[in-house]
C-alpha cells in the first residue's frame, strides 16, 4: 500500500484545467520531487492533497484511506503537513507561539510525550531548525529565510507521516539553500518511514535529496524517474527552455 | 391588489438594480465593501429636495436630479480619497471606517435637517393607467430612467477603455497596476459612479415611492444592495438585475399583503440577506466563493 | 491641527502605557476604581460609573471576538439588547427575581449565539459584518412591531424592571450598584483575560492572523470561532441584562445599530486587542460623553446628534492613523522574560532563563 496515492486527479478553474488527470504515488521513506515550470499545477496539486481545494474528479488515498472532500484541518490531523509557497506565519505571535499553535491541534497535542510540556516540545521543534534565538521575537519582525524555517518547524510539530514542502528553497541564498538541504536530509534520517514531497522549480536544489522526480507541465504529468534521468529527458528540457534550471 | 404588487415590484426592482450595481461595482473593482453606500442613497434624496422645485434653488426636477447627483459624486470622491484610500488594503478597517462615516453622515443630516421625515416632492406629476391601476408618473419615469442608466452602465463597462480598466482591476489589482492603470484614480472614479447611482436611486425612491427622506434611511438600502448582490451572485451584473427584481417583488408583496406591512417591510432585505448567506452563499449566478487562498 | 494635537496626546499615552505589563496596568485601574467612591460621590456620578463598568464588559466581549479572533461583528447589540429583553420578559411573565432571570437570559442568549454562529461564521469578513449587523435590526423591528405590542410593548419597551438592591436606601443603592458592576467587571475581565492569554488565546490569534495556516496546522478553525462567538455573546448579554436592571428598562434602542457600534468606539478609544483597552475606553467614553461634551463644552440639546458624530469621527481618525493597531500579543510571562532589549543578547539570556523556569506560557 502506498503512503499517498493520487489517481486521475483533475481540477478545473472555469475554462482553465490546472490539474489534468494526474497520477502518482509516494511510499514510506521516499523523498519525491515535483518539478515543472510556473503554472504547471504544482501548488494546485498541493492544495488538492491538503484539502484546501476539492478536485473535480479523481481519487486520493492516504494510508489507504480516502481523503477527497476531507477538510484541511482534518487532513493535517491525519498526518499530512504542508508548508506554503509564500510563507504564512502568524504575524502577531512570537516565533515560539507559531509552533505552539500546531501543537494545540489534536494531533499535535497527542504527540507530546507525557513528560514534556507544550513549551518544551515547541523549543525542541525550533532547535531542529535552528531558530531558538528568535524564540520570543514576533513573527512579523523575522526575516524571510527564518520564516521559511519557521514554516517547516510548524509543519514538523505535527509529526506528520507525509511532509509536503511547497518551494522551500524559494528566495534563499546559496548558504541558506545548503543549510536547508542538510536540514531536510537530517529530518529524513530522523524519521525514516516519513514520506516527503517537495515542489520546486529549481531542479538542481532537489537533485541531491530526492529519490524520484515527477515533472508536471500545464497540469499533466509528462515524466517520472530518477533525478539523473529527468535531467537528461528531452521533453523536460524542452519544457524548461528559457527557464532557469 | 395583484396589479399593485406587479407594478410596485417592477418599479422597485428597476431602481434597486441601479442601487445594487453601484455597490457591486465598487466591490468588484476596488474590493471595497462600502457600508456607507446607503448614505449616498440618502444624501441624494435630501439634496434633490433641497435643490428641487420646493427647495432652495427651485430648479426643475431633472436639473435638481443632475445637480444632486453631481454633489453626491463629489462628496463620495472626497470620502474615498480621505478615508478609504489610506486603508484600502485592510478589509476590517474599511468596514469599520465606512460604517463610521455612514453614521457621521447620518448625524450631520440630523444636525442640519433635524430628526423626523423630510418631505421630498414627487418627480413629476400626474398619473397613467397601467394594468387598470392609476400609477403616478414619477414611478414610471423612475423605472424607465433607471433601466436606461443600468443599460448605459453595462455598455460603458463592456465597450469603453475605462470600462476595460475596471474589468481588469476587478480580476487582479496587481496586474492592473503593472499594466499601467492608475488604480487610485480608477477607484475614485468608480466610487463616484457608484455613489452617483446610489444617489439617483435614492432620489427616485424618495420622490416617487415613499415621498419622504429620513436621516436613518441608509441602512435599508445598504442591506438591500447587499442582499441583491449576494442573491444574484457576486461579480454578475446579470445576476444583480435578476436579484433586484426578485427582492423588489418580495418587498412589494410584503408591503401589500402583510398587515402593517409598511413598518416591517424594511426587514425584508435583511432577512433575505441572512437567509442567502446561510443557505447558499454563492447566490444564483455567482462564481463559487472558494474560501481558501 | 487639532488632529495632530490629539494624536500626540494619544501616542504619548500609549507609549507610556505599553511599558507597563498590561496585567499590572489593569490591576492599577481596578484598585483605583475600588477606592474611587471613598471621597464621596453623588448618586448621579455613581450611576454613570456603574454604566461605564457595564459598558466595559460589553466592549471587552466584543474585543475578544474582533480584536483577538478577527471575526468582525457589527451587531453585538443583538446579545446586549437580547439579554435585556429576555430578562425583562422573564420578570414580567413569571415574576422571577433578577438573580434568576439574568443567568437564564445569559444562558438563552449564549445558546442562541451558538445557533446563529454556526452558519454565520462560515462566511468571510464583509459578509459576516453585514450578517451580524442585520440580526439585531431584524429582531429590533420585530420587537417594535405594532401587532406584537402586547408581548414586547412596542417602541416603549419594558419599564419598571426591579433594581438590584431594593432593600437599601436610595443613596446607598447607587453605591452598591457601582460595586456590583465593578465586581462583575472584575470577574469578566479575569475570565476573558485567562482565555485570551492561554494556549487557546494563541490559537485565536492564529485564526486572526491567518486562517489558512491555522487550518494547515490542524486547528478546527470553525470550532474555535464558534467558541469565541459564544463567549463573546455570553458576556455581551451579561452586560445587557445588568444595564437593563440598572436603568430599569429594556427598549428597542438597545437593539439598534448605535448600540452595536458603541463597543467599536469604546474599543478603539482604549486599544483594540488588549485587556485594559475596553475598560479604559468605556471610562473615556463616558467622561467624554457626560462630562466634556455635556458640562464643559455645553452642547445645547439641539446639537445632541453632534456627540455621536464626534465619537465616530474620533474612531475614523484613530483607524486612519493606526489601522488595526492590534497590540502586540504578549502574555505576562513572556513579558517577565523580556529583560534584555538588545537582540544579540537575547538568545543566550532567554535560553538561560527558560532553562531555569522551564515554562514560557
Amino acid at each position: 500500500m502506498h503512503l499517498l496515492e493520487v489517481e486521475n486527479l483533475t481540477k478545473r478553474f472555469g475554462g482553465l484545467t490546472a490539474v489534468n488527470n494526474v497520477n502518482f504515488h509516494v511510499d514510506e521513506g521516499e523523498i519525491v520531487g515535483i518539478i515543472g515550470p510556473n503554472g504547471a499545477g504544482k501548488t494546485t496539486l498541493f492544495h488538492l492533497i491538503s484539502g484546501f481545494l476539492k478536485p473535480d474528479s479523481g481519487n486520493m488515498k492516504f494510508k489507504g484511506e480516502n481523503i477527497v472532500g476531507v477538510p484541511p484541518h482534518e487532513i493535517a490531523n491525519k498526518g499530512i503537513a504542508r508548508t506554503f509557497q509564500v510563507v504564512r506565519p502568524f504575524r502577531h505571535l512570537p516565533v515560539i507561539a507559531n509552533v505552539m499553535v500546531a501543537l494545540k491541534s489534536p494531533r499535535g497535542s497527542k504527540k507530546i510525550e507525557w513528560i514534556k510540556t507544550f513549551e518544551r516540545k515547541a523549543v525542541d521543534m525550533l532547535e531542529n531548525v535552528g531558530l531558538t534565538e528568535l524564540m520570543l521575537e514576533p513573527a512579523e519582525n523575522v526575516g524571510h529565510g527564518d520564516l521559511k524555517r519557521l514554516e517547516m518547524a510548524r509543519a514538523l510539530a505535527l509529526e506528520p507521516d507525509l511532509l509536503m514542502l511547497d518551494e522551500p528553497f524559494g528566495g534563499l541564498n546559496p548558504l541558506e539553500t545548503d543549510f536547508l538541504t542538510k536540514s531536510i536530509q537530517r529530518i529524513h534520517l530522523d524519521h525514516p518511514t516519513r514520506g516527503i514531497v517537495i515542489v520546486e522549480h529549481k531542479l538542481y536544489a532537489l537533485m541531491k535529496i530526492v529519490n524520484r522526480v515527477i515533472v508536471l507541465h500545464q497540469g499533466e504529468k509528462i515524466a517520472e524517474g530518477k533525478p539523473e534521468e529527468i535531467a537528461k529527458n528531452k521533453k523536460v528540457i524542452e519544457v524548461y527552455m528559457g527557464k532557469a534550471m | 391588489m395583484i396589479e399593485a404588487i406587479i407594478i410596485d415590484g417592477l418599479v422597485t426592482g428597476a431602481v434597486f438594480a441601479l442601487l445594487a450595481v453601484g455597490f457591486t461595482l465598487i466591490y468588484g473593482v476596488a474590493g471595497v465593501t462600502n457600508l456607507a453606500h446607503g448614505s449616498f442613497f440618502m444624501l441624494g434624496a435630501y439634496m434633490f429636495s433641497v435643490f428641487g422645485p420646493h427647495g432652495f434653488l427651485k430648479l426643475e426636477a431633472i436639473q435638481a436630479l443632475i445637480l444632486a447627483t453631481i454633489f453626491v459624486a463629489i462628496i463620495a470622491s472626497i470620502f474615498y480619497r480621505l478615508s478609504i484610500n489610506p486603508i484600502i488594503d485592510d478589509a476590517v478597517a474599511v468596514l469599520v471606517v465606512t460604517v463610521s462615516v455612514a453614521i457621521i453622515f447620518q448625524q450631520i443630516v440630523l444636525l442640519v435637517f433635524g430628526p423626523g421625515f423630510f418631505v421630498v416632492p414627487p418627480f413629476t406629476s400626474g398619473s397613467t393607467a397601467i394594468l387598470g391601476l392609476m400609477t403616478p408618473n414619477s414611478r414610471l419615469v423612475s423605472a424607465v430612467i433607471s433601466m436606461a442608466l443600468f443599460i448605459s452602465l453595462w455598455i460603458f463597462i463592456s465597450r469603453t477603455k475605462i470600462g476595460a480598466a475596471m474589468r481588469a482591476a476587478s480580476q487582479d489589482r496587481e496586474v492592473a497596476m503593472l499594466m499601467g492603470i492608475n488604480t487610485e484614480r480608477l477607484y475614485m472614479l468608480t466610487m463616484a459612479i457608484s455613489a452617483a447611482l446610489a444617489g439617483i436611486a435614492g432620489i427616485f425612491i424618495a420622490s416617487s415611492t415613499t415621498g419622504v427622506a429620513a436621516a436613518s434611511m441608509w441602512l435599508s438600502p445598504l442591506a438591500m444592495s447587499f442582499a441583491i448582490v449576494i442573491l444574484g451572485g457576486l461579480g454578475s451584473i446579470k445576476g444583480t438585475l435578476i436579484g433586484a427584481f426578485i427582492i423588489g417583488y418580495a418587498e412589494s408583496a410584503v408591503a401589500n399583503l402583510v398587515p402593517e406591512g409598511g413598518a416591517i417591510v424594511s426587514v425584508v432585505p435583511f432577512l433575505v440577506m441572512v437567509l442567502i448567506l446561510v443557505i447558499r452563499p454563492k447566490g444564483l449566478f455567482g462564481k463559487r466563493i472558494e474560501m481558501e487562498e | 491641527m487639532v488632529t495632530t494635537y490629539l494624536t500626540r496626546i494619544y501616542s504619548s499615552f500609549t507609549a507610556h502605557v505599553f511599558d507597563i505589563p498590561p496585567r499590572m496596568l489593569a490591576l492599577l485601574l481596578f484598585s483605583f476604581l475600588v477606592v474611587l467612591p471613598i471621597g464621596g460621590l453623588n448618586q448621579y456620578v455613581l450611576g454613570i460609573l456603574a454604566s461605564a463598568n457595564v459598558l466595559a464588559i460589553f466592549a471587552a466581549s466584543w474585543d475578544l471576538l474582533v480584536g483577538r479572533t478577527g471575526q468582525i461583528s457589527l451587531g453585538h447589540a443583538l446579545f446586549f439588547g437580547g439579554g435585556a429583553y429576555i430578562t425583562a420578559l422573564l420578570f414580567e411573565n413569571y415574576g422571577l427575581p433578577f438573580w434568576i432571570t439574568i443567568p437564564i437570559a445569559v444562558l438563552i442568549t449564549t445558546l442562541f449565539a451558538l445557533l446563529i454562529g454556526f452558519p454565520c461564521l462560515r462566511v468571510k469578513g464583509p459578509y459576516l459584518a453585514l450578517v451580524t449587523m442585520a440580526f439585531p435590526i431584524i429582531i429590533g423591528s420585530i420587537v417594535g412591531w405594532a401587532p406584537l405590542v402586547d408581548i414586547f410593548h412596542g417602541e416603549i419597551g419594558f419599564r419598571g424592571l426591579p433594581r438590584f438592591f431594593p432593600f437599601l436606601k436610595i443613596q446607598d443603592q447607587a453605591l452598591a450598584e457601582y460595586y456590583l458592576t465593578l465586581l462583575l467587571l472584575f470577574i469578566s475581565s479575569v475570565i476573558l483575560y485567562k482565555i485570551a492569554n492561554s494556549k487557546t488565546g494563541i490559537v485565536l490569534v492564529s485564526i486572526l492572523d491567518d486562517e489558512v495556516a491555522s487550518k494547515a496546522s490542524g486547528i478546527n478553525v470553525t470550532r474555535y470561532k464558534l467558541m469565541a462567538f459564544a463567549i463573546s455573546g455570553l458576556f455581551a448579554s451579561l452586560a445587557g441584562c445588568t444595564q437593563a436592571h440598572l436603568l430599569k428598562l429594556a427598549n428597542p434602542p438597545m437593539l439598534s445599530l448605535s448600540w452595536s457600534f458603541i463597543p467599536v468606539i469604546v474599543t478603539f478609544l482604549g486599544g483594540i486587542g488588549t485587556i485594559y483597552g475596553p475598560l479604559l475606553g468605556a471610562y473615556i467614553y463616558y467622561i467624554l460623553d457626560r462630562y466634556v461634551l455635556t458640562i464643559l463644552v455645553k452642547i445645547p440639546p439641539e446639537f445632541v446628534y453632534a456627540k455621536l458624530l464626534i465619537f465616530t469621527a474620533i474612531v475614523v481618525i484613530l483607524i486612519l492613523k493606526w489601522p488595526r493597531g492590534l497590540a502586540r500579543f504578549t502574555t505576562d510571562k513572556l513579558q517577565d522574560l523580556e529583560e534584555a532589549r538588545d537582540i544579540e543578547e537575547r538568545g543566550p539570556k532567554i535560553w538561560k532563563t527558560y532553562k531555569k523556569k522551564k515554562k514560557i506560557v
